[in-house]
């Protein structure tokens, strides 16, 4: 199994400002101290091999959008799967379609965590949609997912309507506590406290590898025992995507009720549930790249400080990473 | 006295009262200790404290579970007119503080003399 990060910020997709790219370039030349590279291959290595990475790169603006990448089992039938629509969704169409041109199956199963505009507003710019001959099927916990992919495509809020679109697009609502098998994996779904509620899911292969979707779930400072659920549900898995928005004190203060999550709850569920690693996600939009990565390096010592058993592996999901499981 | 495997003594210093609690404070032990500092604001507040000071030079770790029961402690002190303050964090607290940013929320002091008297 591979699991694909197209959009990890949360709330809003954002942009690097022109002053943050040129303080990365000043701290590389800094870094440099004065060398000389051959030619721009030896550069990059030098960036590669010395400088950390929100200097050497970027954890991306793009809202929502994960793709799991499976195979086998008997109801594979070589579609895409995807988790969320967020903006991410249209630099995933693009590459889908060059996938397509070079002979992959033109259908995709999605995977609505919830129906907020963060993780619905890339679908107007999924290429694919606009493709006749491609057939996407949208799953949802929501009953009413169809209606909130209209609805940001009505005159009012965008040009092009829904009806305009040429792929067979089909809407299913599925039911925590089932197990589905969709595509190459079976799937199973936990609901989330948030607004409207949001879904959870576990996606497992025919090697039995185990990824996890959860963002958008605030666990409720007054409901901890119901965090038992979400330790079962993570038990054992491979990889644990979690919303890590904000920091422990303010998700129990300030943002309360506000539907997120911290990094110091994911690795304690991941912890409890013998989770094999976590990738830290739904990025709070105003951070740098340089604020993610020290949460990444807290998030780090943290788990080192607390564990009991076995190692947590904490990544830090960003736009472009690719995690083979 | 002990709350789960923590052990806990107490003290009062007129009007603040210090409780340290000593053991690791995880998923099977963070409901006890809620509990017994819920256990301790009400001995506080029957005993006119102002500031209620948690010691946690003796805590070996502690984990979210027990970060958020020092909230709802903190959030049962205020109906009392008490505040929490933390004291004497080892180096893990301290950097589980800093990590959590739970810092930014408590008062924190290196040792119990430096807590000003009365109410913060």
């Amino acid at each position: 199994m591979k699991v694909r990060f197209w959009g990890t910020r949360g709330s809003l997709p954002v942009a690097q400002k022109s002053s943050a790219v040129r303080d990365k370039i000043a701290a590389a030349l800094v870094a440099a101290d004065g060398r000389r590279f051959a030619d721009t291959a030896e550069a990059a290595r030098f960036a590669d091999d010395t400088l950390d990475f929100a200097t050497n790169g970027t954890y991306g603006g793009a809202t929502s959008c994960v793709e799991i990448e499976a195979v086998g089992g008997p109801s594979d039938d070589g579609a895409f799967i995807v988790c969320d629509l967020g903006s991410g969704l249209r630099e995933f169409g693009l590459n889908a379609m060059a996938r397509c041109a070079a002979g992959h199956a033109r259908l995709y199963h999605v995977f609505l965590s919830h129906l907020h505009w963060d993780h619905i507003m890339g679908f107007p710019f999924f290429v694919p949609a606009f493709d006749p001959g491609a057939k996407i099927v949208i799953h949802s916990g929501h009953p009413d997912a169809e209606t909130a992919l209209r609805r940001q495509q009505e005159e009012i809020s965008f040009p092009v309507a829904f009806d305009w679109l040429r792929a067979d697009i089909s809407f299913r609502t599925l039911e925590p506590g089932q197990r589905y098998p969709i595509g190459a994996v079976t799937v199973e779904l936990i609901a989330q406290h948030h607004s409207h509620v949001s879904y959870g899911y576990k996606f497992t292969d025919a090697d039995g590898k185990c990824a996890i979707y959860s963002t958008d779930s605030e666990h409720k400072i007054d409901r901890m025992d119901g965090e038992s659920a979400f330790v079962d549900f993570f038990t054992e898995c491979d990889l644990v995507i979690c919303d890590t928005m904000y920091s422990l004190a303010d998700s129990i203060s300030m943002k309360e009720d506000w539907g997120h999550s911290s990094n110091v709850i994911a690795i304690d569920l991941c912890h409890e549930a013998r989770a094999k690693r976590l990738a830290l996600f739904h990025h709070e939009p105003t951070y740098s790249d340089a604020d993610i990565q020290r949460m990444h390096r807290e998030s780090i010592r943290y788990e080192e400080l607390t564990r009991e058993a076995a190692p947590l592996d904490v990544i830090c999901a960003y736009d472009g990473l690719t995690v083979e499981i | 006295m002990t709350g789960g495997n923590l052990v806990w003594t107490a003290q009062a210093r007129d009007t603040l009262r210090v409780v340290s609690p000593a053991g690791r404070i995880d998923e099977s032990t963070a409901t006890a200790f809620a509990e017994h500092l819920a256990q301790e604001i009400e001995v506080a507040a029957g005993d006119g404290a102002k500031q209620l000071a948690i010691d946690l030079s003796l805590i070996d770790y502690m984990s979210s579970r027990g970060l958020r029961g020092l909230t709802l402690a903190q959030r049962k002190s205020g109906d009392h007119g008490i505040t929490i303050v933390l004291v004497q964090p080892n180096d893990i607290m301290r950097e589980i503080l800093a990590i959590s940013r739970y810092d930014m929320v408590f008062k924190v002091y290196d040792t119990i003399e430096l807590v000003p008297s009365g109410a913060l």
